[in-house]
């Protein structure tokens, strides 16, 4: 036992046993600071120390009750209150599910006459806002913390002398649907001999306002009735994605999307546009053109229609049709066969377009009914010729006192640092940013806003139907509600709570449509509790109709285009404008086209890409030489792409998104979301087209080149495929049957068409006889021709089910948590792709793979038809997820981060926060079955069909989910499992899955029903 | 030499400890079994006086139980309920009473150690009068029965099945500090779970599922 080792440094050493020799040679000759038996040993000692650890009592937790409950509160049930989301505009209903005091699930309304039940990803996604510990808690001072009196008394001596100098006072918002917020702040600028209210958008619908100011003599946007329309025809408008109110529109145009085996009908849907949008994708037949010819086209229809109609304006001679004319007959004979019931839409920010517009509706007998002026939309007010005007005025320094609200300002337009040099000339700038954002920095004051979930407000999205939004909880912060810094501005005193009341008793209690006389207690409380209340509307304010003739075709007539390249700016789902910059689940919600995450780029057609030699990720440069703007982003080849056209998401590079630089698990190799000195993406806003009265986010005066630097998208749509790749396939199942697609007319014919022809019985099962379900046997169906991709699920997932946020090197890793997933399938050419998207989470096979590999059980089936997934007993050997054939299982790679306490309070308390080294994946919202089971229970009733609902299925605004109890055969699942339509993903493979899809129809005789590829 | 020495060290540490853990081999028990837990409260309340001899219903004050997952520790206001009145134990007022009775004086408020420390806690110094500007805090209770994050129990569906409080909670009747009286684990759960879909609760049917997830989500 007594070696010697060789190295002198050895010989010394105290401890050196025989242990020290082996250790020598096993390391090649070189000793390692530690031995191996040394490490051993304290490893064990330090085990057994924990392990003893465990047999000692835990460190004393404190319950800490209420000293008086609140009435109806039960300490860990979920309550929920009616509320309007502020995520944007468009006002849907909310119903905020409030636990033990904090705000955790937003759901929809499905009571609420817009939304109807629907709620989008932002919606989804406002906890996450709320409980942001980069909000502003207190007031801002030249960007130092300051007090409240101390701001106040600032603002009111400044306010004061501009007032005595007669300075000019401008107050810039987004949007406000709000009649007391409209009204409180009109109230604070009367004061003022030279003081205006501006609407700002940054996705404006500016043109067609100022249109219907033309064609009708108001400025009015009107309500769009999509669930009254058999023939939609969209020229760029992105309606179930991003444009004016994609919730209600989803909602409206689903109720005609679904034809029965009894009514085999629905409507038809034809989409215009240059880069391919969410709408697109969701066409029945979507053509390519690029932006700057929508007016050239929209000319043509309209002299086609003109023609239909037997009088013909006198016109100039037409430029030449890029769209075929064929096409376009067919198109003319569909709408006006479809008159009174058709709607041509349109989101071209040229009045002149608009017009002509407004003339086809006319023309095709719209007006008063897909059309509605009488009750128009108020979502969007902004007016870009405003905003043009109000530039100029502070570049002229013509302007003492700044007010910005709700967008942030220098953000959002192009000229940044003109326009900063142009602000700081203002006397006084007040920003109500909840963040520091571009504008606050440049601001005098901050004075913070509360997050909507905090705040007392109201909207009117559409005239008539008055929403209410009550907070959820106490300000976590110093924060004040705008319409009572107003009010102290003004010199009062009142609560934004008091605000609110006053104003609902002199404007809105009068429109009441109760024929009873009602007190104001009685209307408000109902109001409350129902979340909205349907009022008289304001008068209808359109003074002339149909004063159409050929001029307006006429300033279209001779337009040509010759330009190399049309840029087309957008916002994507999830970000829209700034606003959202700072929620990681939006930031890593995929785009439901693109499927990129955490990053803006240019997108290029195949060819255009060819041309200039381009692949996924080069870095090219996008620059308008008429103002010197430019811009360099990542290149994405995508399917549907007009060859002209290049598009860039907005809503990027928002100041501050640095903060993502470490938002996932930090690791040896693991890369930062965020390079060093950059932001999540870039702001394409210096790009916008201050030119020609409005903000255009489409220009043709752009050149694009390639740089040589390259930057690495992540894309979640590359991977979890389930296609077999053509190299192993088998012959004869080189393409699956994922998606399945029939035509209206075959469908008609056969409402089983579209199956393809299986070879087994389905009747085979592993375990036929111990395994009877005769419970519940939880299933769901998913409508493919209802769901729209809009990805709301898949936030509503997120919250509910505690899925964390990876960051951008994670996802490019393919190691994104999300347990639904929205897999999108093209099909056909890229002058008519046909897209098709599939969420797609645990299947809940009965024979399911994954059951059988697991070597601990930690993944079993339960006598209700669930596949569980039982955390603690799982190892991490993924198994599972090798043989799960859908690739739905997430692997927690890491424990990731729960640093922020804050940001914490947003975890559902049902749902295990799971640990690193185990799988997760779909429960069907099992937390939510068993608390439907229990209610039931206590209330010794049975369960209802519907009443539970899981996440998914909630917030679904166009109702494409539907599940339920299989064995109750009064249920809606179990009539959708019987549809025609129905078919189950790869079940040749009899895995008899327990969810089910309804096949895809489209509106078309020509389909190319081939599955489509996963690309 | 110094072999003999790290030898006779290391056999002395063996025997202490060994002797150590077999005085306490009584209390041995897996990692996060807490049967036996009973740690001192703020306020030393009474669940054998209340529960027990004078009867309440445990649901009196854990109202909750029926109606969602926790039962719920008692607002302050329901002991105010009573203790608004009651401010010591029966024998010392009815003592003060008689002595007051001989001695031709008004009873004198008498309020007991316990209930000085709940009147504390609401900033009152007797029962009825708040001090001004008087801030009312919680009573900081040390958890007893605290299962871990990953286990859910809905307390509703136990009452509303017909489990008996003391079924999980023990004879807390008795208990002047309560303590948990069941081990909590899973094998205990899974047993009565057995147990009451084989056998019924008090004479009738009930389905106590097995599943993981009932538990686990």
């Amino acid at each position: 036992m007594n070696y010697e080792t060789s190295k002198p440094d050895n010989v010394n050493d105290a401890s050196g046993d025989g242990a020290r020799a082996a250790d020598v040679d096993l390391h090649g000759g070189e000793s390692p600071e530690i031995s191996r038996r040394r490490f051993l040993e304290a490893a064990g000692f330090t085990f057994s120390f924990v392990a003893l650890n465990g047999c000692s009592r835990p460190t004393p937790e404190l319950a800490l009750p209420f000293t008086e409950q609140p009435e109806g509160m039960i300490p860990g049930q979920s309550q929920s209150y009616a509320s309007t989301c502020a995520g944007c505009p468009a006002g849907c209903g909310l119903l905020g599910g409030v636990r033990d005091g904090r705000p955790l699930k937003m759901e929809g309304m499905p009571e609420h006459p817009l939304s109807k039940g629907g709620l989008c990803a932002i919606g989804q996604a406002l906890p996450l806002g709320l409980y942001d510990s980069h909000r502003l808690k207190h007031p801002l001072q030249r960007g130092e913390q300051a007090e409240w009196k101390q701001v106040d008394q600032t603002i009111i001596q400044t306010l004061e002398k501009v007032d005595a100098s007669g300075g000019a006072v401008r107050f810039v918002t987004s949007t406000i649907t709000s009649p007391t917020l409209r009204s409180s702040i009109d109230a604070f600028l009367k004061r003022f001999s030279d003081a205006r209210h501006i609407s700002f958008d940054s996705l404006s619908c500016s043109a067609i306002l100022d249109a219907h100011e033309k064609t009708h003599g108001a400025r009015l946007l009107p309500h769009y009735r999509l669930e009254d329309a058999s023939v939609i025809v969209s020229f760029g408008a992105d309606f179930l994605g991003t444009w004016i109110s994609p919730v209600e529109f989803t909602a409206a145009w689903r109720t005609r999307r679904v034809p029965t085996a009894e009514r085999p009908e629905m409507s038809y849907h034809a989409h215009f546009e240059g880069r391919m949008s969410l709408t697109g994708s969701n066409a029945d037949r979507r053509f390519r053109l690029a932006p700057d010819e929508f007016g050239v086209v929209l000319s043509h229809l309209y002299v086609s229609l003109a023609e239909r109609s037997g009088e013909v304006p006198q016109h100039d001679a037409l430029t030449e049709s890029p769209l075929a004319a064929a096409d376009l007959a067919a198109l003319a004979e569909r709408l006006w066969a479809a008159r009174g019931e058709s709607l041509v839409l349109c989101d071209s920010q040229d009045v002149a377009v608009q017009v002509l517009v407004n003339a086809i509706n006319y023309l095709l007998g719209n007006y008063g009914k897909t059309v509605d002026i009488a009750r128009p939309s108020r979502q969007r007010q902004g007016s870009d010729r405003d905003l043009l005007e109000l530039i100029d005025e502070l570049r002229a320094g013509k302007v003492s006192a700044l007010f910005v609200a709700g967008t942030d300002l220098t953000h959002n337009l192009p000229g940044h640092d003109t326009l900063a040099e142009a602000i700081g000339k203002v006397e006084l700038v007040v920003s109500f940013a909840e963040r520091q954002d571009d504008f606050a920095s440049l601001a005098h004051f901050v004075c913070p806003d509360h997050h909507s979930l905090e705040a007392w407000m109201d909207a009117e999205p559409v005239s008539g139907l008055v929403s209410l939004s009550q907070p959820m909880l106490q300000p976590l912060g110093k924060t004040r509600s705008i319409l009572e810094s107003l009010a102290r501005w003004s010199g009062h005193e009142d609560s934004a709570y008091d605000i609110l009341r006053s104003s609902w008793e002199t404007n809105i209690l009068p429109r009441t449509m109760s024929t009873t006389a009602t007190t104001l207690r009685e209307f408000w409380d109902r109001s409350l509790h129902d979340g909205f209340v349907e009022v008289v509307p304001t008068e209808n304010a359109a003074t002339k109709v149909g004063d159409f003739d050929a001029s307006s075709v006429n300033v279209i007539a001779g337009r040509g285009n010759a330009a190399e390249y049309c840029l087309t700016l957008y916002s994507k789902i999830g970000l829209t404008d700034s606003r959202h910059a700072h929620n990681p689940w939006l930031q890593e919600l995929p785009d439901p086209v693109t499927k990129v995450t955490w990053d803006n780029y240019v997108s290029v057609s195949a060819a255009t890409a060819e041309k200039l030699k381009l692949i996924d990720g080069d870095v090219v440069r996008v620059a308008t030489p008429g103002n010197g703007a430019s811009l360099e982003l990542p290149t994405l080849i995508q399917r549907g792409q007009h060859d002209r056209v290049i598009s860039i998401a907005l809503g990027y590079g928002v100041k501050g998104t640095d903060r993502f630089a470490k938002v996932g698990p930090q690791w040896f190799e693991g890369r930062p979301t965020v390079e060093p000195g950059g932001l999540v993406g870039k702001n394409a806003a210096s790009l916008i087209d201050p030119g020609n009265g409005s903000l255009s986010l489409v220009r043709s005066d752009v050149t694009l080149s390639k740089t040589d630097r390259r930057h690495d998208l992540a894309s979640t749509q590359e991977y979890h495929s389930l296609e077999i790749p053509p190299n192993v396939a088998p012959h004869g199942a080189e393409v699956r049957d994922i998606v399945q697609k029939t035509s209206l007319p075959e469908f008609a014919k056969n409402p089983e068409s579209g199956k393809p022809e299986h070879h087994f019985d389905g009747q085979l099962q592993l375990w036929p006889e111990d395994h009877a379900k005769e419970g519940h046997r939880w299933g769901m169906a998913i409508d493919m021709n209802a769901c729209t991709g809009c990805s709301a699920c898949l936030v509503a997932c997120q919250s509910e089910n505690n899925v964390p946020v990876v960051g951008k090197d994670e996802v490019r890793r393919q190691r994104e948590m999300h347990w639904i997933r929205i897999d999108r399938y093209y099909g056909g050419d890229d002058d008519d792709v046909d897209v098709s998207h599939q969420p797609m989470m645990c299947q809940h096979c009965d024979n399911a793979p994954c059951e059988t590999v697991c070597p601990v059980l930690a993944t079993v089936h339960s006598d209700e038809g669930l596949n569980e997934q039982v955390y603690n007993r799982c190892v991490g050997t993924r198994y599972c997820a090798n043989n799960c054939p859908y690739k739905v299982r997430r692997f927690n790679w890491f424990d990731y981060p729960h640093e922020d306490s804050l940001l914490n309070l947003s975890l559902n308390p049902d749902v295990a926060v799971r640990s690193r080294g185990v799988m997760e994946k779909c429960s069907m919202c099992v937390q939510r079955i068993e608390e439907g089971k229990i209610d039931a229970k206590r209330r010794g009733a049975p369960l209802v069909d519907g009443e539970i609902k899981t996440a998914c299925q909630q917030s679904c605004p166009a109702q494409a989910i539907v599940f339920g109890d299989l064995n109750d055969a009064e249920s809606a699942i179990h009539a959708a499992d019987e549809n025609p339509r129905g078919y189950g993903v790869l079940e040749e493979f009899n895995f008899r899955q327990s969810v089910s899809y309804l096949r895809v129809v489209r509106n078309r005789g020509d389909l190319q029903t081939d599955g489509g590829e996963h690309v | 030499m110094h072999r003999i020495i790290v030898t006779v060290i290391l056999l002395v540490g063996l025997f202490y400890s060994l002797i150590v853990l077999a005085s306490g081999m009584s209390k041995w028990r897996l990692p996060d079994n807490q049967q036996g837990y009973s740690p001192k409260q703020p306020i030393a309340y009474s669940h054998r006086l209340h529960a027990g001899e004078l009867g309440i219903d445990c649901k009196f004050c854990h109202s909750a139980a029926e109606h969602g997952q926790h039962a719920g520790i008692p607002s302050t206001d329901v002991c105010m309920k009573c203790h608004k009145f009651v401010t010591s134990s029966f024998d010392v007022l009815q003592e003060e009473m008689k002595k007051s009775d001989k001695e031709k004086r008004k009873p004198n408020t008498i309020i007991s150690a316990e209930l000085k420390e709940l009147y504390a806690t609401l900033d009152l110094d007797d029962p009825k009068t708040p001090r001004p500007n008087g801030k009312a805090n919680s009573i900081p209770w040390v958890r007893v029965h605290n299962l871990p994050d990953f286990v859910s129990f809905d307390h509703s569906a136990h009452v509303t099945a017909g489990v008996a409080c003391q079924k999980c909670h023990g004879p807390v009747e008795s208990m002047e500090r309560v303590r948990q009286f069941e081990s909590l684990s899973m094998g205990w759960c899974v047993n009565c779970h057995r147990d009451a879909t084989e056998n019924g609760i008090d004479g009738h049917a009930v389905n106590a599922s097995l599943n993981c997830t009932v538990c686990h989500h």
